[in-house]
């Protein structure tokens, strides 16, 4: 499947020395274990894929219904349903050695160490290029605080994770904190690579007939347009707090979405809930991008990232 | 499975909120019964998510049709799409009903085959009553509805148009007998399993309706032991497996474990009835 396709070199990317054929990036526990979007679009075309979270031991997640929609977006409450390290290593690994594209094992647990061990099991796995680390998860040894509203915390298990790991670490960072430039300080002086932002923002919908939440779990995570300016402002404060590339996330849905995360600071940008309901968003955003070069004259896309000009003070 | 944008050919209403929507497609389209498509009018702002809708009818090779209620805004988005307007297309998507019937029935005489359809459910059964009818196996029809314009509106005179024996029944009693299908369906069975020849066994029932409605089925075929599957309904995210938001739980031998949720749109919409845990239902309402 490889050379077959034309990248353009303009839009070629590194992050913590990994290269990516170009900055879009399909987002954790929206591109599946991409191999499900293998009929929809050409794998290879896209810089590459984080994979649904995963965590040392296969999980359930939560009852249904798990999914809302509301204006702009949705919140849902899956509960980190997914096979598990082991699994993806054994059975989605050697499924995706035929892609031109950069895997990244999104990594989650309910402690520090369920994060190693999880880490320690994806080790073994040939082909992930990275590791995200996604901190917006309760932990139970600490009456159930989410590690990644915590900066100390975040720190704390970024370090483990840093040593645990045979690959770069990208930690991605909640946005359920009131300072997220403080939180990002912390985990890139923790030995971060790389930092992916946002995750979700948690958020309730009421059925007003039944008064009951309209999902299971009560609480879910927002995503979607409707979260994308709280999105582009935060990678605007963590770029100017932090030195590691950062990748932006939250409701990219067209090049132009993309375009205010690269300008505001991200060398990548990963599209998640957009992928729904417009499966071939990503290589769109890819074509769009070319063409935005084109037009503005811009030597790379690099030359665009962090490339804001602030006029107010 | 293609991702395309299909333009309109006619979204022609039925009755007062029930459309038909047929839809042109610039390639081929294999849509087996019971398989659905994630639609959505295309360049609407509002609502982001496509919605499932059942294949209805395989019009022509390019041509699939869809019979759908005006229920929020996404399904009105969609009845304002005109003629020639286009439409965000996902299709075929799951699995479909399987028409052979199990080793246990193989005599001939005992293929039989019950449909049940409540509501709107309808429009994931037509071509299967097709399909049976096609394959000479004998079909009986059991079609529920709110009242007999509502019946109109899920395509009633397409299933009297197919020949087969149909049993009506409406919640309001302006059409057939009055109360729910389920009724007329438990007396069918207790009749047929009354005649020494006929087992519970040697029926098959397919039923796609509201929760409640295939959870009585349910436990209506566990009686007679009949097999009985169903196609499931639950608030889709993408409809081609990622999001994992529409979900069923099913049966398990141990506690909760890995295996307790099962995905509606790819691991279904089509699961045998015996499967599911009918009290956890998928549907917020
Ligand atoms: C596989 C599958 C096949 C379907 N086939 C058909 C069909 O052929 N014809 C048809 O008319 N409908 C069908 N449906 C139901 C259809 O998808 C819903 O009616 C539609 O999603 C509602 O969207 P809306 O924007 O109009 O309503 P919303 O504004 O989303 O919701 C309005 C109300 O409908 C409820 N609702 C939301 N999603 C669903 C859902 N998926 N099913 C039922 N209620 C829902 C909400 O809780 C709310 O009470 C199918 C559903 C599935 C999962
Ligand atoms: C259904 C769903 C499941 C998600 N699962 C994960 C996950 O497992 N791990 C993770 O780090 N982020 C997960 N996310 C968050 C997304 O990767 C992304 O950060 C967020 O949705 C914002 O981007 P968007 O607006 O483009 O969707 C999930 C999002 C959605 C909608």
């Amino acid at each position: 499947m490889t050379g077959t396709v034309n990248h353009d070199p303009r839009l070629a990317v590194e992050i913590a020395g990994i290269h990516f054929n170009n900055p879009v990036i399909g987002a954790s526990g929206t591109f599946g274990y991409g191999l499900e979007f293998a009929e929809l679009i050409d794998l290879n075309r896209i810089g590459g894929f984080s994979t649904k979270g995963l965590s040392s031991r296969p999980l359930a997640g939560t009852p249904p219904p798990r999914i809302v929609e509301t204006h702009g977006g949705m919140l849902n409450a899956i509960g980190l349903q997914n096979i598990g390290a082991r699994a993806f290593v054994e059975e989605k690994l050697p499924l995706l050695e035929r892609y031109d594209t950069r895997i990244i094992a999104n990594v989650f647990g309910y402690s520090d160490e369920d994060y190693i061990e999880a880490i320690t099991i994806l080790n073994d796995g040939a082909g992930i290029d990275a590791y995200e680390l996604n901190i917006s998860c309760p932990n139970v040894k600490e009456g159930g605080i989410v590690i990644g509203n915590s900066p100390a915390a975040a720190a704390r298990l970024t370090e483990r994770a840093r040593r645990a790991s045979t690959r770069p670490l990208i930690v991605k960072l909640s946005p359920n904190v009131t300072d997220i430039a403080q939180l990002a300080r912390a985990i890139v002086g923790a030995g971060a690579d790389s930092l992916s932002l946002i995750n979700t923002l948690v958020g309730m919908s009421i059925d007003i007939y039944t008064r009951r939440s309209r999902l299971n779990y009560g609480t879910g995570g927002l995503s979607g347009p409707a979260i994308r300016p709280i999105a582009v402002r935060m990678v605007h404060e963590v770029a100017c707090a932090v030195d590691v590339p950062l990748i932006g996330i939250g409701g990219i849905a067209s090049v132009m979405d993309a375009l205010e995360f690269i300008i505001a600071g991200a060398t990548a940008i990963q599209i998640g809930t957009a992928n729904y309901y417009d499966p071939r968003v990503t290589v769109k955003v890819v074509d769009g991008l070319s063409e935005y070069l084109d037009r503005t004259d811009s030597p790379n896309i690099g030359s665009l990232t962090g490339s804001i000009i602030k006029d107010q003070p | 499975m293609i991702e395309t944008v299909a333009t309109v050919e006619s979204n022609l209403e039925i009755t007062p909120g029930y459309r038909l929507l047929t839809l042109n497609f610039d390639e081929e389209v294999e849509a087996r019964a019971g398989q659905f498509a994630m639609l959505r009018a295309r360049a609407s702002f509002e609502p982001l998510l496509r919605r499932a809708l059942a294949v209805y009818r395989v019009a022509g090779k390019r041509q699939l049709s869809f019979l759908y209620q005006i229920l929020g805004r996404g399904t009105e988005q969609l009845s304002f799409v005109e003629r020639g307007g286009e439409v965000e297309a996902l299709v075929p998507l799951g699995n479909s009903w399987p028409v052979e019937m199990p080793e246990r029935s193989s005599v001939e005489a005992s293929r039989r085959a019950i449909v049940v359809a409540g509501g709107i459910g309808s429009a994931s059964v037509l071509m299967l009553c097709e399909e049976l009818a096609r394959a000479r196996i004998d079909t009986q029809i059991f079609f529920g509805a709110a009242s007999g314009r509502v019946a109109s509106g899920c395509g009633l005179e397409d299933f009297r148009a197919l020949g087969l024996p149909l049993t009506i029944t409406t919640d309001d009693g302006s059409l057939g007998e009055r109360g729910f299908v389920t009724a007329p369906l438990e007396r069918h069975l207790r009749d047929e399993v009354s005649k020494k020849s006929l087992r519970g066994a040697d029926s098959t029932i397919y039923a796609c309706g509201p929760w409640p409605m295939m959870a009585r089925v349910n436990e209506i075929a566990a009686r007679f032991d009949a097999r009985c599957l169903v196609s499931l309904e639950a608030p889709m995210g993408c409809g081609f497996g990622v999001c994992v938001g529409c979900v069923v739980a099913v049966k398990t031998d141990g506690p909760l474990g890995y295996a307790s949720y099962r995905r509606v749109c790819t691991d279904g919409t089509i699961f045998s009835a015996d499967t599911i845990r009918w009290e956890v239902n998928a549907m917020s309402h």
